[in-house]
């Protein structure tokens, strides 16, 4: 075998694939850097916003908004290592804390969930939850993220429990999405422990 | 003569040959991101921008590229075009994003776009491809909207989130579901096929 041979068919591919790797590596780390701050304002944005809502204060519709409320209302509340544990929620006008939220994480059908969820001072009443973050089927489990869902929690108790879409539901009980029992399952057991961290909390 | 071959490729792609009812390629997002028609056209628009660019890529290669890693090559490529989808989603349409989740992702996996590269970009030149992925891409996108239309009429009762249908109308959940995606794609492939035959007789 020549020495030629031996370039062209051993080298040369690993040396081409090397190069179109660093190549389109390149391009990609490019874009990100280049939108990586937008899509870091676009998160944190979101996680006010599921905070607000969560409180159960109105979302406001601009950014702008959002942050000067959440300034005013919200204050980070911290461990000895400095992680953020729960946020605490003023009232609109006085300056006594109305309600906790608790940013907790959860297993979903496919991967897992992250949700906001309030509680009154009392840690036992739930003000509201949303969900931050969420990868269940489009259109079946993502129906978490639906309005009439998360709506369904404020106002109710932990524990929980699950009745079908069309019954109506008791006191405490969360009409479950048709055809997503798992993902419904799995805010239900998210909410019950994210309660019982609430009340550890109060105490 | 040149345009004529552009037009044919174009025509072939949206009907004899196209990738869902005629390769039957591409089948598993089909019968995932059909239930909402918002995420239908997003994925489309992901699915018609990754194609019609790793074909061009892919031609562009194509005389240089040792055949016996042309695989891993056009593998990095199409994944690199949906990263850059992905992170502009992310970055422009957050909403979206969030609601697509994990289904970005896995256009990488799409058979139609590597089944194209390997059965027209390594063999046309780059202007010919990018034209044959374009109209891949919008042969994918038109059946995928119109079983998207009546999967969510059918199964929510709303076309593009807003109510459509009466509000005592009862959601046939099937049609939500992947089964419902089975029977919406079965039928549509018979009523394609069926008149196409018609015609040839």
């Amino acid at each position: 075998m020549s020495k030629e041979g031996t370039f062209k068919r051993r080298i040369f591919p690993v040396l081409f694939m090397l190069i179109v790797t660093l190549v389109f590596i390149s391009i990609t780390t490019i874009i990100y850097t280049l939108s990586k701050d937008t899509i870091a304002s676009n998160e944190a944005l979101r996680s006010r916003e599921s905070i607000l809502y969560a409180a159960g204060i109105p979302v406001p519709g601009s950014g702008q908004e959002t942050d000067r409320i959440y300034g005013e209302r919200v204050e980070e509340v911290t461990d000895d290592k400095g992680n953020i544990q729960y946020y605490r929620v003023k009232g609109e006008n006085s300056g006594d804390v109305k309600n906790i939220v608790i940013i907790t994480r959860g297993p979903g059908l496919w991967g897992e969930i992250t949700a906001a969820i309030g509680y009154d001072v009392s840690g036992k009443t739930i003000s509201g939850i949303e969900i931050i973050d969420q990868n269940e089927t489009p259109g079946l489990g993502g129906r978490i993220g639906e309005n009439w869902f998360k709506e369904q929690f404020r106002g109710k108790h932990s524990p929980l429990s699950l009745v079908g879409e069309q019954a109506a539901a008791g006191p405490n009980e969360i009409q479950a999405i048709t055809g997503a029992s798992y993902s419904s399952k799995a805010i239900q057991e998210i909410v019950n422990r994210a309660s019982t961290e609430a009340q550890g909390i109060i105490k | 003569m040149a345009q004529s071959k552009v037009k044919r490729v174009f025509l072939e792609d949206l009907g004899s040959g196209n990738p869902v009812f005629a390769q039957v390629l591409g089948i598993c997002s089909t019968l995932a991101v059909t239930n909402v028609l918002k995420n239908t056209v997003v994925m489309c628009a992901g699915l018609v921008f990754t194609t019609a660019l790793s074909n061009l890529t892919v031609s562009a290669m194509r005389n240089v590229m040792p055949g016996r890693i042309r695989m891993m090559v056009e593998t990095l490529i199409i994944a690199s075009y949906v990263i850059i989808v992905d992170i502009v989603l992310r970055a422009y349409l957050p909403d979206v994003s969030r609601q697509l989740g994990p289904y970005v992702g896995l256009i990488i996996t799409n058979c139609i776009i590597m089944g194209r590269a390997e059965a027209f970009a390594l063999n046309n030149p780059p202007g010919l491809s990018f034209i044959d992925g374009i109209a891949s891409g919008l042969g994918y996108s038109y059946v995928l909207m119109a079983i998207a239309v009546l999967r969510e009429l059918l199964g929510s009762g709303t076309i593009w989130g807003y109510r459509v249908l009466w509000e005592s109308w009862t959601n046939w959940s099937i049609m939500v579901m992947a089964p419902g995606a089975f029977f919406m794609l079965a039928i549509f492939i018979w009523i394609v096929k069926g008149s196409s035959k018609r015609e040839k007789k």
